[in-house]
């Protein structure tokens, strides 16, 4: 595949006149992106007939532009009431919500869709520039491959250990058994389902997801009268325009750490089953692992919000590049727009761009051009978005309670994950009367079945030999990094000991 | 041997023998005349997949027409999870057998999850009666496969153990690779892939040395693969799937084809307590294989039209027949018990 570069310009400016269509878009994007359970594949299942009728172009316009803001949206509720949209949101609460209860939510929402606007346009322009050789990943990040890049995710829950190592493990090692309940994946056979079929597949993301974060946590701030302490109230009543214009400058002073995280999102989504839920806690934890005060994680750090968001933003184009080079779609939303455009007998795959370069390359013209209006139109949003926060409590819990019930309904319509959205959110309460970190607990619950997945296929593959691990180049030198990672923390907390000392 | 509890082919095969009598007493002229309030509202019809994948395009495809004869709407709940068994617990466990609770299932995959995993409810208490399609499997490989025919792979294959892609393993076209391969002496290793999409991945990215799957998932992916082998008596779309022969011509086996069928099925008690609601539901069923109307939308829907084959009881019971044996020859295989 050759790139067109000289359709560029024209089909950047064709696709800015569709702008009627990207506009409703983005807000319908961050409307069902922001509703826990709700997410841009669902939206685009629910909205089949209508994409149908559309005209291919325009239905591809409106599916990607859905597709990109419901990313920015689902990390509204994350930041400001610790309540993920979606399970690629999962980590950027881990130093977000901090923010908002340092009363920092409307600077903590400005630094996100900086980031996301950011991480998504680089990456669309490099997925612009790079593609034909992006789309080769796909052809050497194979299983034994995959295991790698989950440990780096599941690393993670040995940083988190470091503040209190045996409640951190615990915490993880439980969040990977509840992430091996289900059929197996070779042979189906159920495992710890307790009888409950829905259960088989495993447990569902989005219950998890929301009662280990936001049931639990409506649980705690019915507790106090606010969210926010009385100064932290004071503090979001008294921010102007300026707390905007703040959040935005501390992210566009990380513009490298938005860069690199973002690549790290491109590269995990053009892996064909990988995504943002992947994307995002490898790029949180190697944020963490190269930084220089990895100890201000998880309080409120500005580089622990920008990682994820840049990441699950940097996926949202990678995933479509194998669906339409290769014909695989890399994540669920890419298999939808797969469908419709089968439907109006598009066929995705190597001749897409000869055959109709105006939708090959129109798709991520459509995205960078989405990226570009998101970044003037929702900045200014944040400032009001933050308010929510400054409900009551007594208002806020319940309202909480009821989106994240219905948010666990809407993914499989089972009442029974409704219930298991309450019984995670006992889970996280008890966890965090205890001490325990719930991220830990979701960490194993969201990559555990994914590296057993992996790992499983690759042993099956070798008729159980265990070297298989080790029989591929990529692979080695990937866990080499993995070694790299892992011991890096270590080794800058010894040097800073011993420069400590050094200085008396 | 069946295993005690196992769903048999025998049980299955006596509950569509009540079906086919429930049709014959329904036959008659007062039934007739009784049966003209049905119905009388809504058809539900349970799903046991997901919305907006092949199975709900089938259906909207076919209800489409089939609601001009029945003159009522069909209402879809899906269900997937759990291979397709969350959706038959609930159309089993909580749906009124009443003539106006229907479920459109994938009767390859569904029936062969019985042999693997027996259900919690008596197979004999539910009943196919109308076949929409039948999909054959088939071999494929990636475009920048070294294989570039069925002979190769065999080749191969008498060499080292093939790793091979599948869905899952209860599949009509897992079962046709292992045929071959007891066939013609090549090795195989079923890798399930936990669907469609990742099995066309495992094959184009060569994690796979190859891949089966239904072909009409296969031959919409275009250029990005290559068809090597059909499990079934005719390639019926020829060039879109690279003119593949099929397993029988091409190795003188005698393997009745491998296929995913989609189809309605019944509550057995409804056809017994409503034999009239069931054959207006029969022969309005069979009426929209001829309406003029029903081509034009299935290929709108992208869909092979060269696969919509009708089919009555009798032919689901053949299907249902076939599967069940074959299913139960590599039951070992199956349940990792080889």
């Amino acid at each position: 595949m050759e790139l067109q570069l000289d359709l560029y310009g024209p089909l950047f400016l064709h696709t800015l006149s569709y702008w009627w269509v990207i506009f409703p878009s983005i807000f319908l994007g961050l409307l069902v992106g922001a509703i826990p359970g709700f997410s841009a594949a669902n939206t685009i299942i629910i909205l089949l007939p209508l994409t149908l009728v559309m005209d291919v172009e325009v239905g591809l316009i409106f599916m990607v532009a859905l597709y990109c803001s419901s990313r920015m949206g689902a990390g509204i509720p994350a930041i400001l009431v610790n309540i993920p949209g979606t399970a690629g949101a999962a980590a950027t609460p881990l130093d977000g919500y901090p923010m908002t209860k340092a009363g920092r939510g409307q600077q903590a929402l400005a630094m996100s869709f900086v980031a996301s606007s950011l991480g998504g346009l680089l990456t669309t322009v490099l997925a612009l520039l790079t593609m034909p050789w992006l789309a080769q990943v796909g052809y050497y990040m194979h299983s034994v491959e995959m295991i790698v890049v989950m440990l780096f995710g599941i690393s993670l829950i040995a940083s988190i250990a470091a503040r209190d190592t045996l409640k951190g493990l615990i915490a993880g090692f439980f969040g990977l058994m509840i992430g091996s309940i289900g059929a197996d994946h070779v042979y189906a056979t159920p495992r710890g389902t307790m009888g409950f079929l829905e259960l088989y597949d495993g447990v569902p993301l989005i219950p998890a997801l929301v009662g280990l974060f936001a049931v639990s946590e409506a649980f705690l701030v019915i507790e106090a009268q606010s969210i926010l302490s009385r100064h932290s109230r004071d503090l979001l009543k008294t921010a102007g325009w300026s707390a905007t214009l703040e959040g935005a400058r501390i992210a566009l002073a990380r513009w490298w750490h938005i860069t690199w995280n973002s690549i790290i999102g491109l590269v995990i989504g053009v892996i064909p089953g990988a995504g943002a839920s992947i994307a995002s806690f490898v790029a949180y934890q190697q944020s963490r692992t190269y930084s220089k005060i990895p100890e201000a994680y998880g309080t409120g750090h500005p580089e622990g919000l920008i990682a994820p968001e840049a990441a699950n933003n940097g996926v949202t184009a990678g995933t479509l590049i194998p669906l339409l080079i290769l014909g695989i779609p890399g994540g669920a939303t890419a298999a939808v727009m797969l469908v419709v455009m089968q439907y109006h007998g598009v066929i995705m795959g190597p001749h897409l761009f000869s055959d109709r370069p105006d939708l090959g390359y129109g798709v991520f013209m459509a995205m960078a051009v989405t990226y570009l209006i998101m970044s003037f139109t929702i900045l200014p949003l944040s400032r009001y978005m933050s308010k929510v926060t400054l409900v009551s409590t007594a208002y806020m819990a319940p309202i909480i309670i009821a989106f994240t019930l219905v948010g666990s309904f809407v993914p499989r319509e089972y009442m029974f994950d409704m219930a298991l959205g309450l019984v995670f959110g006992v889970i996280g309460y008890i966890a965090r009367k205890t001490g325990y970190h719930v991220a830990a607990i979701l960490i194993g619950v969201i990559l555990g079945p994914l590296l057993e997945q992996y790992f499983l296929r690759a042993l099956k593959m070798s008729e159980g030999d265990i070297s298989v691990l080790f029989s591929s180049n990529l692979g080695n030198v990937l866990w080499v990094a993995l070694f790299v990672t892992v011991l890096t923390p270590f080794a800058l907390d010894y040097k800073r000991r011993r420069q400590r000392a050094a200085h008396g | 041997m069946a295993i005690p509890g196992t769903p048999t082919r025998r049980a299955f095969l006596k509950g569509s023998a009540a079906a086919v009598g429930a049709v014959g007493l329904a036959s008659h002229p007062l039934a007739f005349a009784l049966a003209q309030a049905f119905p009388s509202r809504n058809v539900n019809v349970v799903v046991p997949t997901r919305e907006g994948g092949g199975a709900d395009r089938n259906l909207r495809a076919f209800t489409g027409v089939w609601k001009k004869y029945l003159k009522t709407n069909f209402e879809p709940g899906f269900y997937p999870g759990a291979s397709g068994r969350v959706g038959y617990e609930v159309y089993m466990g909580k749906r009124e057998a009443d003539c106006y609770n229907l479920i459109f299932g994938n009767m390859g995959p569904e029936l062969l999850n019985w042999v693997v995993q027996k259900p919690t409810f008596d197979i004999n208490d539910y009943v196919y009666f109308g076949r929409v399609d039948t999909d054959p499997g088939c071999v494929f490989v990636g475009a920048k496969s070294p294989f570039q025919s069925i002979d190769d792979i065999v080749a191969a294959g008498k060499k080292r153990k093939l790793n091979v892609g599948t869905s899952r393993l209860a599949h009509p076209a897992s079962i046709g690779i292992l045929a071959l391969g007891e066939h013609t002496g090549a090795q195989f290793n079923l890798i399930p892939l936990s669907g469609g999409k990742n099995t066309v991945a495992g094959a184009v990215t060569g994690e796979m040395d190859f891949s089966v799957l239904t072909s009409g998932a296969v031959a919409a992916r275009g250029d990005a693969v290559r068809t090597l082998l059909v499990f079934n008596d005719k390639n019926l779309l020829g060039e879109r799937l690279d003119n593949a022969p099929t397993m029988n011509d091409h190795f003188g086996t005698d393997l009745p084809p491998m296929l995913s069928s989609r189809a309605f099925a019944i509550h057995t008690a409804a056809i017994e307590k409503h034999p009239d609601r069931f054959k207006i539901l029969q022969d309005t069923f069979k009426q929209v294989f001829t309406d003029p109307e029903y081509k034009p939308v299935v290929l709108k829907a992208k869909g092979n039209w060269e696969y919509i084959n009708y089919g009555g009881i009798e032919e689901c019971k053949a299907y249902a027949k076939d599967i069940f044996e074959i299913g139960e020859r590599f039951k070992p295989y199956l349940t990792g018990k080889s």
